[in-house]
């Protein structure tokens, strides 16, 4: 059963919105961050190439879909333990019919109010398509208020003079409850009314039209007639019900033959509705109908199935063109003859220099190829290239480029969109900031008792080779600059070696430290080979804690990231040693393996635990083919935190996602 | 007499009189169709406009909501940013008329202004930058929204990530304001460009009144410009310009940082609280206020 179905527009404003079940904002805010900006690769989502993508959050299934030129995403939320295989031809119908319904009122600039009626129509949908799918009825568990249906018996007709009805009450008569489904036959009830002359499927302009003319003037003078010609009405029938019977009506024209067993009843109804109305007045011209109480919605179920057909009518017509404009489209491309295709060359060609070409798939591809193919020379892995052009090529199909535009500069710049959001971080990346918050916790007014201070706690994993201890070094250097007091703990009790050679950068650092005095001190932490490197890792903390160190660097081993066992110490490595920051060093030169290493890493140290960002090495040895920066950041999520660039103590960068770009797109 | 004046004048105004009334027409109202040819073509950008900041989820789209129909409209998460325009209610008045007597008619016109709301998500606030770095004739201010409530901590002596996260966001918008200032051309600097802090969600209990917050977020400020004065330097920077390129936000001192500091480069910011939603409806009265003075 469906929980929830919120259309929301890209600047996050809920246009249209049903709930069964209420869920939290945050299930559809997950969606949107770890889907649409963060666009996690891994983040849960099914992929079945047949289907939409699904999303799962806290027992919640998720599925979506977008209208891109309109920037609206249509979402819905069902609980995970139930299958609902409709949900996609709902998701497609539903944004075929809101489209085309309200296509002008969501263009309209400078205003996020938007008003509309939709629900007839969901409801209508979400009806039909579990009748094909023979599931568990929401009509009929959500429709609550719907007992008075059967209560109302069957009037006999008297023909009474029809007034003209009024435009298009039924859209306007939002009906919260879907339509009752054990309806009488709806046969029975033939209203002749051989004045209308609207056709049985309403154009959608007509829709339109009538939706922003005000109800009134036409219908309360019809009501007002009404009321004067006919006996009192019972007061509780529902000016809404009334406006579905007038629509019923409307649509009967063709019926003639039969008397009509409920007109009387109709003609009371509507002599109420206009006085509400009358009495409404100054409520604006739309309340009259629109102040009906929901509850009253289907209590006709008879009627009820007129104004569904036509309903039906209208929105398989607006389903139907919505698909064959898209088929026409996709032809159109597609096949021509040879003058249209020569002179759509042209022109094309002409839209390409002069804009406002509306982009397709096969505009794309091959500029979309040069693009791919210009990241690979800058070493980007060819997952995340291919991954990179497709969200460009998602962003671009279906816009229009901008005047003087051609093809080549849209995709650039949405290539160079892409690159900065995937590069710039979630959240900032002060470390100072951090180690200062750990280790010198500040008493500030908020808290009278501030918490202990302890050390903070880095440690640096990545393959063999890489420059793990040349770095770390680095971020020692940058921290002694800043006053810190800092241990670093030779966990490598691997590589024969690797102790001695961080022996050496800390008798360099210690050299460096006392000629540059101030506070700051550096030791190292040392148990030999051979040993646990958990343990070693657990006691150089619980030293350093009792010394009154302020931060602990952790030295691991390398590893290779496919060599299991090596790798599974690793979690049991963050369990005891509990890192508050964990980084992988990556080689600026490695290729297409960066985003394996960067993977295997990131999901070596157990379940609530991966990486919290990269450093890249030797970025000065590779010029412009900085591309290793987005294949790890492509395969994990997780932000560059450091840049190696160069031999010395103080070759760390932060990376400036500016800086980046440029050259990528050099 | 009639007759004399007439031929007089005809001779004193030269050819013939058609000519005379065309040449009269066309100099009165040819000004008149240029004004308003130019004023029409330029009317949709030169209304005035106020930029909304703040960290993801502090309530920027609710309140343009609130700004616009007063009443809020569920939200979620923004991805693009969005102008919405906007009319001062009747009980605001703008600044400009605020010596206008009340029967004068001008006076009943209330100003329109747009609204430019933006996402507030890490990856996604280069569309805030953006805006604050091509020169804005027509921005009459910045309003920063943070969400009250998630400034306290639950650790004690920890900064609340809330806190750090507003504090930084609002750091970097105050620092390019700066530069704005430092880097003008123009001897006097560039106008005065006010930013109001709009301490939303005070309906909630673990909310912080507007005056801690203020001081919460100054005190914190204070710890990042530090810290990002010794942080690294960025892979852009070229090693010539070392020292140069570090930026420091508000004056010389290391003392702490106020915000009465941004005075000096013609940013003066003010705090005020209120609630976009609430159980008592919204409260938003503060912030018509700031915006009409801005008017
Ligand atoms: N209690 C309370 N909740 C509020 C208030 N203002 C906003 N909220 C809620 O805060 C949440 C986030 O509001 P949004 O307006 O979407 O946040 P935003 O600032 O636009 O966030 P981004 O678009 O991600 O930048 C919504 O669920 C609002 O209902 C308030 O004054 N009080
Ligand atoms: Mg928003």
């Amino acid at each position: 059963m469906l929980d929830s179905f919120e259309i929301l527009s890209t600047s996050g404003v809920v246009l249209w919105s049903k709930t069964y079940v209420p869920i939290g904002a945050n299930v559809i805010n997950s969606l949107i961050k770890d889907i649409f900006i963060e666009e996690r690769a891994g983040a849960a989502i099914d992929e079945d190439i047949a289907q939409k993508p699904t999303y799962k959050k806290e027992g919640y299934t998720l599925k979506w879909t977008t209208a891109k030129d309109l920037g609206l995403i249509f979402v819905a939320v069902y609980q995970s333990l139930i299958h609902l295989s409709w949900i996609d031809k709902l998701l497609d119908n539903v944004r075929a019919l809101f489209t085309e319904l309200y296509r002008d009122d969501l263009k309209k600039r400078n205003t996020t109010s938007f008003k509309c009626n939709f629900e007839p129509y969901f409801d209508r949908q979400v009806q039909e398509l579990e009748k094909l799918d023979g599931g568990s009825s929401i009509a009929a568990q959500s429709s609550t208020s719907n007992s008075a249906a059967e209560l109302t018996p069957p009037s006999t007709s008297s023909g009474a003079d029809e007034p003209p009805p009024p435009p298009l009450p039924l859209l306007k008569a939002a009906g919260q409850k879907t339509f009752s489904e054990h309806a009488p036959s709806t046969d029975s009830t033939p209203i002749p009314t051989p004045d209308t002359s609207r056709p049985a499927s309403p154009a959608v302009s007509h829709l339109l039209q009538a939706k922003q003319r005000p109800t009134s003037r036409r219908a309360r003078k019809a009501a007002s007639v009404a009321a004067n010609s006919a006996p009192a009405s019972s007061g509780d029938e529902s000016p809404m019900y009334k406006s579905q019977t007038l629509r019923a009506k409307k649509a009967r024209k063709w019926d003639a033959n039969g008397m009509a067993d409920e007109e009387d009843d109709t003609v009371l109804d509507y002599s109420s509705a206009g006085r509400g109305d009358e009495s409404s007045k100054d409520a604006g011209p739309t309340s009259g109908v629109e102040a009906v109480s929901s509850s009253s919605w289907g209590t006709r179920t008879g009627k009820g199935e007129f104004v569904l057909k036509e309903l039906d009518d209208e929105m398989d017509s607006i389903i139907s063109s919505a698909n064959a404009k898209k088929a026409s489209s996709a032809e159109a491309s597609g096949s021509s003859g040879l003058v249209g295709s020569s002179l759509g060359a042209i022109t094309g060609l002409f839209r390409n220099v002069v804009g406002g070409k509306t982009l397709t798939k096969e505009d794309l591809a091959k500029p979309l190829k040069g693009m791919e193919d210009h990241l690979l020379n800058k070493n980007v892995a060819r997952e995340a290239a291919v991954r990179l052009c497709e969200s460009v090529e998602n962003d671009l199909v279906g816009k229009k480029t901008e005047s003087f535009t051609s093809i080549e500069t849209t995709i650039r710049t949405s290539m160079e969109t892409a690159l900065r959001k995937i590069l710039t971080p979630t959240t900032s990346l002060d470390l100072l900031r951090e180690i200062q918050s750990v280790t010198a916790p500040s008493s500030s007014f908020l808290s009278s008792n501030p918490s202990k201070p302890r050390p903070y706690v880095l440690s640096i994993v990545g393959v063999n080779g890489v420059g793990k201890s040349t770095n770390l070094s680095k971020i020692a250097y940058f921290l002694l600059q800043n006053r810190y007091r800092v241990l670093i703990a030779a966990a490598d009790t691997f590589r024969s070696g690797a102790v001695e050679q961080l022996r050496v950068h800390v008798r360099n650092l210690k050299e460096l430290v006392t000629r540059e005095g101030g506070g700051a001190e550096v030791d190292i932490f040392e148990k030999g080979y051979g040993k646990d490197a958990a343990n070693i890792a657990k006691e150089a903390v619980d030293y350093a804690a009792k010394e009154g160190y302020q931060v602990v660097l952790i030295d691991t081993a390398g590893r290779r990231h496919n060599d299991q066992r090596l790798m599974s110490s690793l979690e049991k490595f963050a369990k005891l040693a509990n890192p508050d920051k964990i980084l992988m060093v990556g080689e600026a030169l490695v290729g297409s393996d960066s985003v394996q290493q960067a993977r295997h890493f990131n999901e070596a140290f157990g379940k609530g635990r991966g990486l919290d960002g990269f450093v890249i090495s030797k970025c000065d040895t590779v010029g412009d083919m900085v591309g290793v920066i987005v294949s790890m950041v492509h395969a994990t999520g997780i932000p560059v935190v450091f840049l190696g660039v160069g031999q010395h103590y103080g070759d760390l960068r932060g990376l400036s996602v500016q800086w980046a770009v440029r050259l990528l797109m050099q | 007499m009639n007759q004399r004046l007439e031929d007089l004048l005809t001779k004193a105004w030269g050819p013939s009189l058609p000519v005379i009334i065309v040449t009269a027409i066309v100099a009165l109202l040819l000004p008149i169709l240029v004004h308003t040819f130019l004023y029409r073509a330029r009317t949709p950008t030169s209304l005035p406009s106020f930029l909304l900041v703040g960290p993801s989820g502090s309530g920027k789209t609710s309140l343009l909501t609130v700004f616009e129909n007063g009443s809020p409209a569920p939200t979620h998460l923004s991805q693009t940013p969005s102008t919405v325009q906007v009319q001062l209610p009747p009980s605001t008045k703008a600044d400009s008329q605020k010596y206008r007597s009340e029967h004068d008619p001008t006076a009943k016109q209330r100003p329109k202004f747009l609204i430019i709301d933006t996402p507030g998500h890490g990856k996604l606030r280069n569309h805030a930058f953006e805006q604050l770095r091509k020169p804005q004739p027509h921005l009459k201010g910045i309003i920063f929204v943070v969400d009250s409530a998630s400034l306290s901590s639950d650790t004690p002596g920890r900064s609340a990530a809330g806190l750090t996260e507003a504090a930084q966001y609002l750091h970097d918008i105050l620092l390019l304001l700066q530069k704005r200032y430092t880097g003008a051309k123009s001897s006097k600097g560039p106008p005065e460009l006010p930013v109001l802090i709009a301490a939303n969600k005070l309906d909630l209990f673990t909310a912080l009144p507007a005056q801690l917050v203020k001081s919460a977020l100054e005190a914190e400020i204070t710890r990042i410009r530090t810290t990002r004065a010794k942080g690294l330097l960025d892979s852009a920077v070229k090693d010539e310009t070392l020292e140069e390129e570090r930026e420091w936000l508000g004056d010389g001192g290391e003392g702490k940082f106020e915000f009465g500091q941004m005075e000096e480069v013609n940013v003066p910011i003010k705090v005020v609280g209120g609630n976009v939603i609430g159980a008592d409806g919204s409260d938003i009265s503060g912030w018509w206020e700031w915006i009409g003075e801005q008017l």
